[in-house]
């Protein structure tokens, strides 16, 4: 039985020659130091009796150059260093016989690799992570099948909380005249002439039907932790992001589903239950896996860039996530996959009448509470026309460039949406 | 007096640590973290530094000045740094450049580099130390994007006050020279990771750079391109500024310390949501997400109450220290802040991992603490600079310091 630390150098250069350390002038040459020094423990074969020293001080330098200035200008090769310091810790993590405890902090620098990292050496983190969740899966076998039983139980019957605020009806009836239309299984020239050119909403139906996520491989609260749930990401925490109290934190999905969606632990001292969403992620690309479930809409052949600048983003929370009004640069198909999600949309014509807001930061932005305006603040909002839908499993709403919406998920609720030119 | 230094010491830039050959299993921790004070020995003579009168430090490296008017480095490939340095006044160090003051000339090295000649200099014409005017040219040698030439006058101050030089100030990154308006009235200058705080001659705070964070006192994360008075301080006269990695300190005529930034690790000495509480207060579940609504558990309180984690403090906060003192120096490091008291207490708080905070743990800490070392050696502390991660302090023998004022 091949040893975990096996496994992880059989992924890795044969020896310290053949292990590549190149970087810009930009780097210090003290900082390459330090990630000589990690690089020669690597290889070493006399014990060290702490060898995530150096490679921690390669994390902690590289996390302060990579907050220093704005993400954008953040030079690349800091973010490779910081690949490098995660490749080095979970080496020194996985060496000598690790608890699963271990594994599990191997798993999370790994993935803290590729959240704020860039790829190295191929995409090593990527590499390492497959073979540490592989070790993690044969302990944690029996476990799951247990939990899974009582799991599946809870999200069929989601009830609410008394102490939640009900402000709104829970699933707002859809006016017929303000409905956004639906079509099932458009041919490509209809879609183009009849609502990509003219820029008008629709829903497509069937579109998705095969993807094995609606499938083989149906999404589900068991299937993510299975296929996914030691793994970090990045959550949005707070009712929504134009709120004071709203922050951002990492968790594992495991992690995120016990604490959101299915409120085991309760730590909110007013009583009142924090929504916590995984929003605007890149999980796809972060997690293979779950990118084999999905596919690009063909339709998005009718844009003019190519299938690699296509964003895809996951959307996954629980009831009550709101996203404000507000608009984005680019067309996007929004994929319902488990659960169903409110949508409202205005025009970018209208936008006079939704008071953006003022700053830099949230020009694209209402300022308005869409299901609860303040009309005193905003008077001109109840008169902008407006199409509303209902998302179920399976529908995908094309929401136009700069079209502005408004989302408020139903039940547990878990989207792909695809950014698109 | 004497010279102490803890915390990040992966470069030997606080001490090299004698090591047997035959030591496999070496104390790999130690060497890196110095969590100790350690008294700075002389890498010529290997007596204690009692020449040095100031000390500067970058991330990998420590330069000493001596009374001799000479520099010396330690740390990262010192040894390979050899520059004339006779006659230095003055000097700073960042992780690229060596900028070195001379009653003649200031020039800049770059410091992974063996080049002979500077990466910049600028000429200094003399005048008789009590006059009250400079005059001088700027002129700059190979390698930088703009030319210039100017004549500036300027109020002459005693000692050059690195990194302020006459007319402007040098940057830790290019463009190595950058100019003040005369108006300012600078007096004293302090670069942070990306910001900059400008102290006046009347006593007023100038800040700008990058705001993201809030270094800059202005109340928001607006970045500033040029100089913007900390209007919150007006009316305060301030007589020493700091700058840390994305955090400022200022310290009043009256001994008070005020702090804005970014409060992460705990380094604005204000409660940090980051940071792990001591075991005996630690919960039964702690969560990566302790929030606004975890009550600490004081005994003597009867009432819950709500314990607010401050992450960015975008106008100064007059910060509590207690004991009650009065500061008199500071100095911040990337992460963390040091504070030296007219009484001679050595106070720390911030970003602790590497031992920085003096504190003989590797903990961070949300609120100033007095380092226990200094006390109990009878030392009384004078003096603070810090590295990014590490703390160098100069202390001298309270009954030398009883002796002279006899």
């Amino acid at each position: 039985m091949e040893s975990l630390w096996s496994k992880l150098s059989a992924a890795l250069p044969i020896n310290e020659e053949q292990f590549p350390l190149q970087f810009s002038d930009k780097v210090e040459s003290s900082v390459v130091e330090m990630l000589t020094r990690s690089r020669h423990q690597l290889y070493s074969t006399t014990r060290s009796n702490n060898q995530t020293l150096y490679a921690q001080v390669v994390l902690d330098i590289s996390w302060e150059r990579l907050n220093t200035g704005t993400w954008r200008d953040v030079d690349k090769d800091w973010r490779r260093l910081y690949s490098y310091g995660c490749l080095f810790k979970v080496a020194a993590l996985c060496r000598e016989s690790p608890s699963e405890h271990e594994i599990l902090q191997a798993v999370r620098t790994c993935d803290m690799g590729l959240l704020m990292g860039a790829a190295v050496m191929d995409n090593i983190l990527q590499v390492f992570v497959r073979i540490l969740q592989s070790e993690i899966r044969k302990t944690t076998k029996e476990e799951t099948d247990y939990v899974e039983a009582k799991m599946s139980l809870k999200m069929k019957c989601h009830t609410f909380s008394k102490r939640m605020k009900i402000v709104v009806p829970r699933v707002p009836p859809i006016k017929e005249e303000l409905a956004v239309e639906r079509i099932k299984c458009p041919s490509l020239e209809s879609f183009n002439t009849k609502y990509l050119v003219p820029l008008k909403p629709v829903i497509l139906e069937g579109i998705i039907d095969h993807w094995p996520a609606l499938n083989n491989r149906p999404w589900s609260l068991e299937y993510l932790r299975s296929v996914a749930g030691c793994r970090t990401v990045p959550v949005e925490v707070g009712s929504r992001y134009t709120d004071e109290d709203w922050s951002q934190t990492l968790l594992t999905i495991n992690e995120f589903i016990d604490k959101y969606i299915l409120e085991k632990v309760q730590d909110s001292q007013s009583g009142e239950r924090a929504v916590g969403y995984l929003a605007q992620h890149q999980l796809f690309d972060q997690i293979p896996e779950l990118k084999e479930d999905i596919r690009i809409p063909d339709y998005c052949c009718l844009g003019e860039g190519d299938e690699d600048d296509i964003t895809v983003n996951a959307w996954f929370g629980p009831t009550g996530t709101v996203s404000p009004l507000h608009q984005d640069p680019q067309q996007n198909f929004l994929a319902q996959v488990v659960g169903s999600k409110y949508v409202r949309l205005y025009s970018p014509e209208d936008t006079d009448k939704l008071y953006p807001h003022q700053s830099q930061l949230l020009h694209n932005t209402s300022q308005v509470e869409v299901e609860n305006p303040d009309s005193e603040r905003f008077p001109k909002f109840v008169r902008a026309p407006y199409l509303e839908c209902v998302l179920q499993p399976g529908d995908v709403l094309f929401i136009p460039v700069k079209h502005w919406h408004y989302v408020r998920s139903l039940d547990v609720s878990f989207s792909v949406s695809f950014w698109w030119s | 007096m004497s010279w102490f230094g803890f915390g990040f010491n992966a470069f030997g830039q606080i001490c090299v640590q004698e090591k047997s050959v035959q030591e496999e299993t070496s104390d790999a921790v130690g060497e890196v973290k110095v969590s100790v004070p350690v008294e700075l020995r002389s890498h010529v003579d290997h007596s204690c530094c009692l020449k040095t009168c100031q000390i500067r430090a970058s991330w990998s490296r420590r330069a000493c000045l001596h009374e001799s008017r000479c520099v010396w480095l330690a740390g990262f490939s010192a040894s390979s740094i050899s520059n004339d340095t006779r006659g230095c006044r003055d000097a700073i160090i960042s992780e690229s450049h060596l900028t070195l003051a001379f009653p003649d000339r200031i020039e800049s090295w770059d410091v992974q580099r063996k080049d002979k000649t500077p990466l910049w200099s600028m000429e200094i014409i003399p005048q008789s130390e009590s006059s009250g005017i400079w005059i001088f040219e700027c002129t700059e040698h190979q390698k930088i994007t703009t030319n210039m030439l100017l004549h500036v006058f300027c109020h002459f101050h005693t000692g050059v006050n690195l990194p302020l030089v006459p007319g402007g100030y040098i940057a830790s990154k290019p463009p190595i020279f950058r100019s003040l308006a005369p108006h300012l009235q600078a007096k004293s200058l302090a670069l942070g990771g990306d910001h900059v705080i400008l102290l006046t001659a009347p006593g007023a705070v100038y800040s700008w750079g990058l705001g993201s964070h809030g270094q800059l006192g202005h109340g928001g994360l607006v970045s500033e391109e040029e100089p913007r008075t900390v209007e919150a301080l007006w009316g305060v006269p301030m007589s020493s500024v700091a700058a840390g990695g994305w955090h400022s300190v200022c310290i009043s005529e009256g001994g008070d310390l005020y702090v804005w930034g970014w409060n992460e690790s705990g380094q604005l000495g204000l409660p940090s949501r980051g940071l792990q509480k001591a075991p005996q207060q630690k919960k039964a579940q702690p969560t990566e997400l302790s929030d606004v609504s975890t009550p600490e558990e004081e005994p003597h309180d009867g009432d819950k109450h709500e314990e607010v984690f401050i992450s960015i403090q975008a106008f100064p906060a007059l910060l509590d220290v207690n004991p009650s003192s009065d500061f008199q120096r500071a100095s911040c490091g990337s992460r963390h802040t040091a504070a030296v008291t007219t009484s001679g207490c050595l106070f720390t708080w911030g970003w602790g991992e590497y031992g920085q905070l003096g504190h003989q743990t590797f903990n961070s800490l949300d609120e100033p603490r007095r380092v226990e070392f200094f006390k109990a050696k009878d030392l009384h502390v004078v003096d603070v600079v810090c590295g990014p991660w590490n703390t160098f302090t100069a202390a001298v023998k309270k009954g030398v310091l009883d002796l002279k004022n006899t």
